[in-house]
């Protein structure tokens, strides 16, 4: 850690005479130790994900052929010119790494498991395959192996060495939109099987879950010191389940005793924004929630999250675009004009958020982005035949200096999980491997990670 | 963390080809239903319980049973829904820690509403803790809390509570006492539907459901709520020990308003209903799809249901091709009618009898069902067949196999095509045509519906819509069910009519539903039990409802397992 810290010095050093100026409080509105640690020397975790891929083009299959690949830049290497689609990225100098695919096994039975919405979805947020067992093709019933991404940075002891924040992870999302009522259809975050996370999806509850505390803070104490009884009441049913009940009733528990930990940190103090509005604008939405969850990283309310535009098989409707069906069912009709619309727009919102996270600038200087790697990935390469070739893996943010800036690293039918490795080691998580099930690799991406 | 594992191995799937039975006992059954001998023994083999946690639905009832008048706004996690059920997503989903947390500040916010009015907290509360003390401490947690938990607590149990709530009255007992209900009512006792057994001490080596267990799960089957004073004192005399007792006391359940609204919520989840909820459609290209169609489509249902289960009583597989429905004005003018609407009800509903000559015959050529298995520009015969199929008649449809290209859209400069000539490929194609000769044929039959249910003569070209100026093609609606052929949806109708498939699928989901879990193998005899029961009652849904109840697989569970494995 000693190390990282210096080298967060000297880029703050670097990077704060550039960094864009915010009209911030002065150091005395901002009440107390909490804020004037606000200069936090850890880096920022976080998911974008959206749904449908990528427009497809030759490299996801013969069969896509026909269509120009608005994806992936004309050059390899650092100070790639973006394409098409990364052109509203541009001025975060994101990384990205091109052609890489899921490297899992297959099981034959229960049929289904190839299914780019299923295999390619798990891969990308776990690095493993789904469970073959309870996975049910015909009622899109399937469920994780393991922790996506962000809960698995979320919990690793080497993610909060100085203790969990007041919120270990949040999970939000944009589109209600959904093309099942089960697991991934509508909850991109899983701490396990069966075991999801809903986003917040209202700005409201976000804001008021993040900023609106009650003031009467021996009152939240006694509210804390009755889960004890709460807590009692469960370990007594517990002695009478089965296993799998078991591990579920002690899971709620563990969150019940995460509420009473909540609880008794209730001192915290944040600058609190102005009560947020909506919208049913994707983009603007994303720029309501983005400024909630800057303030809550600022604050050092948690420095891990998920943010999902939309859900994978996206029944959105974006008839703007072009896209008169849902979306869904307009990529699977092979609709080109209307994927690459959507997808525009969908690269616009991921550009509304980091607009946020760039225009938060700490005392010392440096960005939110700057510290951060925002990761940007999507269910499979393509939605029109759901080919899991040339899967979308976006790094956006430096990081604490770690990752690289607009370097494009190319490896058609390289294993997507070596995109994982990076994210791990740049973040000071020791992951000498990453993947399972015939998806393991000890390699990261040379260019990304520095 | 349940795992869905042991209960898939009951998913009857024959890998050989397209078809399945949903929940059928090995793959051997029979594909259809099997019609069995009512007084046939069963020899059946029990399930260990599911532990389903309160859908939202009910933990909002509850809360209005117990403490009445106005409640502050509660969030709540969303129910999912693998297997179609709520209940089988409330046993199998792990609550998240957002959703701890909302129980946690719901539980604060009723209490405080509660305590913050005197005279709201004396009818609740029922004593003077500030005068009584510890009596009214111990006498209010333990009734309150034998309501909450559905059974009376413990000795002990009730201890602890009272002791947390002397140890938090600060200011006063009566803040105590509200800290101690804010406990309750976020105890995995009361989130939790507990319907573990006990030893039936007339059947030495079986577990079977106490009576307030037995209270608890007919109640929330009845009634989707937990069980009211009168259930619970039934329990406690013992009344719920005996099928006169169980049958008096379902009699009871089903003549309050309660137990349509509860049958509404199985009707709704077997029916898929919620996926209405996701359609949209352009009304620029639809002018019949008016703003509150929607909510008008999904009451056409629920009036039918209503009427089958509780009104007419029919033959509950007449879902399927009644002449009988309910319409306002906007839902009229899609079927072209125009009905004397002299005695509709409040929401503008007049029951109609449909002219039996007509294209229309049961709620698969109503609204609902029509426009959410239709796409904004196109109809889809395929989700209309898959859901015939699977929900229908509980069949099961494997996904396309690995690598097929399951694509079929023309290129946009090719030739135009109807939907029919569309789904020609899927048979052109050896590895599409073993699903799709299944899938398609039946979903075929609706072609004279549009996307939102209205009767057309002819069609456009795929991706045109009708009245946009581009050509138009005569329509022929004519497939099949299992090889028999048939002129269009009216045709198909009549075949469900009497199909004992249908029945056993209703009996199969209803079953799922009651239980929070899909059946086990050993269950299959049961099912065909109930299936036959439900047969000689003439398929009337509220017999079904008295049957299932008094029925051993309601009541009789096995030990939990305790492999440690499972789950990962």
């Amino acid at each position: 850690m000693k190390t990282r810290l210096s080298r967060r010095t000297l880029l703050r050093g670097v990077l704060g005479s550039t960094a864009v100026g915010l009209a911030l409080p002065s150091l005395e509105a901002m009440v107390g130790e909490k804020v004037a640690k606000a200069a936090d020397p850890y880096p920022i975790f976080g998911l974008f994900f959206w749904g449908g891929g990528l427009p497809w083009h030759d490299k996801h299959g013969a069969e896509q052929a026909g269509h120009a690949d608005l994806w992936t830049p004309a050059t390899e290497g650092a100070g790639y010119a973006p394409s098409t689609l990364l052109e509203p990225l541009a001025p975060y100098q994101p990384s990205l790494v091109t052609g890489l695919t899921p490297h899992t096994e297959v099981p034959p039975s229960p049929p289904g498991q190839d299914d780019g919405h299923m295999r390619g979805f798990m891969v990308a947020m776990t690095g493993d395959r789904i469970r073959p067992e309870g996975f049910d093709h015909p009622s899109h019933t399937l469920t994780a192996l393991r922790p996506t991404l962000d809960q698995y940075v979320a919990n690793h002891p080497d993610f909060y060495p100085d203790g969990v924040p007041k919120f270990s992870s949040l999970v939000l999302g944009i589109s209600p939109a959904r093309f099942h009522e089960y697991g991934h259809w509508n909850h991109i975050s899983y701490n396990g099987p069966d075991s999801t996370n809903p986003p917040i999806m209202d700005p409201t509850q976000l804001f008021n879950l993040l900023f609106s505390i009650p003031p009467d803070v021996d009152l939240l104490k006694r509210r804390a010191s009755l889960l004890d009884a709460v807590m009692e009441d469960g370990k007594d049913l517990k002695k009478r389940l089965g296993a799998a009940d078991k591990l579920r009733l002690d899971e709620h528990l563990d969150h019940m005793d995460e509420i009473q930990r909540r609880l008794e940190l209730s001192g915290a103090v944040c600058e609190v924004p102005a009560v947020p509005g909506n919208s049913t604008d994707i983009v603007a939405k994303t720029d309501i929630m983005g400024e909630l969850l800057a303030k809550a990283l600022a604050c050092n309310l948690t420095r891990c999250f998920s943010f999902m535009l939309t859900s994978p098989a996206t029944t959105h409707v974006f008839t703007a675009q072009g896209a008169n069906n849902d979306f869904h069912t307009t990529v699977h009709n092979g609709e080109w004009d209307a994927a690459r619309n959507v997808t525009m727009l969908q690269m616009q919102a991921f550009a509304a958020l980091l607009a946020r996270f760039q225009g938060t600038v700490d005392p010392e200087g440096a960005t939110l982005l700057d510290r951060s790697l925002v990761f940007g990935l999507s269910e499979y390469g393509e939605g029109y035949k759901h080919s899991v070739n040339e899967m979308a893996a976006v790094f956006a943010g430096g990081c604490n200096g770690h990752i690289a800036k607009g370097f494009h690293a190319r490896n058609p039918g390289g294993n997507y999980s070596t995109a994982h490795v990076t994210i791990m080691r740049a973040l000071g998580i020791e992951c000498p491997q990453f993947g399972w099930n015939g998806g393991e690799t000890t390699e990261h991406i040379a260019g990304i990670l520095k | 963390m349940r795992s869905l594992k042991p209960l898939l191995l009951g998913l009857g799937v024959s890998l050989a080809g397209c078809i399945g039975n949903l929940g059928d006992p090995g793959e051997n059954s029979p594909s259809g239903g099997n019609p069995t001998d009512p007084e046939a023994d069963p020899v059946m083999e029990p399930a260990p319980a599911a532990l389903p946690r309160l859908t939202e639905a009910q933990y909002r009832n509850i809360l209005g049973d117990v403490f009445g008048g106005s409640l502050p706004a509660l969030t709540v996690e969303p129910d999912t829904n693998p297997y179609l059920f709520e209940s089988i997503g409330a046993s199998t989903t792990t609550l998240s820690e957002l959703g701890t947390q909302h129980y946690e500040e719901n539980a604060d916010a009723i209490t405080h509403a509660i305590f913050a009015d005197a005279s709201r907290r004396a009818v609740v509360v029922g004593c003077d803790v500030a005068a009584e003390g510890e009596a009214c401490t111990r006498a209010f947690l333990g009734r309150i809390g034998r309501q909450l938990f559905r059974r009376p607590l413990a000795a002990a149990e009730l201890d602890r509570w009272v002791a947390k709530a002397g140890e938090l009255s600060q200011p006063d007992g009566w803040e105590g006492l509200r800290l101690a209900l804010a406990g309750m009512l976020q105890a995995p006792s009361f989130l939790y539907r507990v319907e573990l057994g006990e030893p039936n001490p007339d059947a030495p080596g079986e577990l079977r459901l106490n009576g307030y267990e037995m209270a608890s799960r007919m109640s929330f089957l009845l009634w989707n709520t937990g069980p009211d004073a009168a259930l619970l004192d039934a329990a406690e005399a013992g009344e719920l020990d005996t099928a006169e007792g169980l049958r008096t006391h379902t009699e009871r359940l089903l003549s309050s308003p309660r137990a349509k609204a509860a049958m509404q919520a199985f009707f709704a989840q077997y029916l898929d209903l919620g996926k209405l909820e996701t359609i949209t459609r352009n009304p620029e290209n639809y002018p019949l799809y008016t703003p509150n169609i929607q909510a008008a489509m999904r009451h056409e249902v629920e009036l039918i249901v209503d009427d089958l289960v509780f009104g007419q009583r029919g033959d509950m597989r007449s879902l399927f091709s009644t002449h009988r429905t309910f319409v306002n004005a906007d839902i009229a003018a899609i079927y072209g009618i125009t009905p004397d609407f002299t005695n509709a009800d409040a929401n503008g509903f007049v029951a109609v009898d449909l002219d039996p000559n007509g294209p229309r015959a049961g709620i698969l050529t109503f609204s609902a069902y029509l426009t959410m298995n239709a796409h904004e520009t196109q109809t889809s015969p395929t989700t209309r067949g898959k859901y015939i199929r699977e929900r229908v008649l509980c069949q099961a449809v494997t996904p396309p196999p690995p690598d097929v290209d399951t694509d079929i859209t023309p290129p946009p400069d090719g030739e135009p095509e109807t939907m029919r000539e569309h789904l020609e490929k899927h048979r052109e194609n050896a590895q599409c045509a073993g699903c799709h000769a299944f899938i398609d044929p039946p979903g075929l039959l609706f072609e004279h519906f549009d996307s939102v249910g209205a009767y057309r003569t002819e069609q456009p070209a795929l991706g045109h819509y009708l009245g946009d100026g581009s050509p138009t093609y005569p329509i022929d609606s004519s497939g099949d069910l299992d090889g028999e052929p048939l002129e269009d949806a009216d045709d198909l109708a009549a075949v469900l009519a009497d199909d004992e498939r249908v029945g056993r699928c209703i009996v199969k989901q209803l079953f799922r539903h009651s239980l929070g879990r899909i059946d086990s193998d050993g269950e299959g005899p049961a099912i065909d039990d109930l299936d036959g029961h439900f047969a000689a009652d003439g398929y009337d849904f509220q017999k079904m409802l008295l049957t299932l109840i008094t029925h051993e697989s309601f009541r009789r569970v096995a030990e939990p397992t305790s492999d440690e494995g499972e789950g990962n």
